[in-house]
């Protein structure tokens, strides 16, 4: 009797809805929280995007938003310009974005004597007015020699709407081999 | 879009804390009301609970547009429950001290709170909510909780006021 008097009591009545709403509203607090911390990823398009360069774009090169594919020929003892190779969009109108030219991997490989088909691969990145920044590949003996030298361009920003275009120079020597093929992978990487 | 500081699942978890909060209320006014009213609340909690569970599975389906309208009808009972409270003590019990307590302690301060995530929500989501309907309810939330205050802090406020007023009329 005793007992079920206690057990009846304001108190305690209290203290156990106390207990379970402590329960509860923890419980609910610890799943809100895994809610906000689930990874979300959104397809989008790119601020930065590339546009073909036609007419300049060597021929049979493929170019999409996000990346670009550019077959270039390189001649004996004469330099090949590709003067708009490609564009560089800024498609945010609002404001100005960075991005840097990276080496990523290039075929033939360092001593190797394949590489003496080439003397120079240059890419210059020009805007609306002038000469900006370049990543250069230079033959030296049966070495590729990377200018910037750590393979990366510092982050140079283009402006709101901004279109900035990539002149592509090619150089082979006068004793290179017809057909031979340099395969070259850059990345444009993009600070958004 | 601004990066989301608040998801649509904070209006769940804002009603589930007032749904608790009415529980202990109800319990510590036990005289005033129904036995199982605290029980009937603590479950409504859970309901909210078992929502947020759920719903967790299925955040792809639905979109950000419903996951906000249904957590925020949920918020809605939560609130419609705070304000049936406060016409139930005043109307029903004829306990108009109480009442008065009630709307200035908990119908004016939660309401304050809740308008202030929604527009909040609202305006970080771009969502198309009548935003002019919020500011005037959170103007006039923090208005009647100013007031309530100030009242509960010098009760004879009123009286004063009211002799004011007399005085004026004499003359």
């Amino acid at each position: 009797m005793e007992i079920k008097k206690i057990l009846f009591r304001k108190e305690m009545k209290l203290l156990t809805l106390l207990l379970t709403s402590l329960l509860i509203a923890s419980a609910s607090a610890t799943i809100y929280y895994s809610l906000t911390m689930q990874p979300k990823v959104t397809v989008s398009t790119p601020t930065i995007t590339f546009v073909s360069g036609a007419p300049d774009q060597p021929s049979g090169s493929t170019v999409n938003n996000a990346w670009a594919f550019l077959t270039a020929k390189s001649y004996p003892n004469a330099t090949l310009t590709y003067e708009k190779a490609l564009y560089i969009n800024n498609t945010d109108s609002g404001s100005p974005h960075y991005f840097r030219l990276q080496h990523v991997n290039i075929t033939p490989l360092n001593g190797t004597s394949g590489v003496g088909n080439w003397t120079s691969i240059k890419f210059l990145v020009y805007n609306s007015t002038s000469y900006v920044f370049s990543l250069n590949y230079t033959v030296s003996s049966f070495d590729w020699i990377l200018q910037p030298s750590s393979g990366a361009t510092s982050y140079y920003s283009v402006p709101a709407s901004g279109q900035w275009w990539i002149r592509l120079e090619t150089r082979s020597p006068a004793t290179a081999t017809a057909g031979k093929v340099c395969d070259m992978q850059i990345s444009v990487d993009v600070k958004e | 879009m601004a990066d989301p500081a608040l998801l649509p699942e904070f209006f769940a978890l804002l009603s589930v804390d007032i749904f608790l909060l009415l529980s202990l209320l109800t319990c510590l006014l036990e005289e005033r009301f129904p036995k199982t009213l605290p029980y009937i609340y603590q479950i409504a909690a859970l309901i909210g609970f078992g929502h947020l569970l759920v719903s967790r599975q299925f955040l792809d389906q639905f979109g950000e547009y419903m996951r906000f309208w249904y957590n925020f009808f949920y918020l809605l009972v939560a609130l419609g429950n705070i304000v049936a409270i406060n016409l139930y003590l005043a109307l029903e019990k004829d306990l108009w001290a109480l009442a008065k307590a009630w709307s200035g302690a908990v119908t004016f301060p939660i309401t304050l709170i809740a308008v202030f995530f929604v527009s909040n929500y609202s305006y970080l989501q771009g969502m198309e909510f009548p935003i002019l309907i919020l500011q005037v309810g959170f103007v006039v939330s923090a208005i009647v909780l100013g007031v309530s205050m100030s009242i509960f802090l010098s009760p004879d406020l009123l009286d004063k006021v009211r002799r004011r007023k007399e005085v004026n009329r004499w003359k």
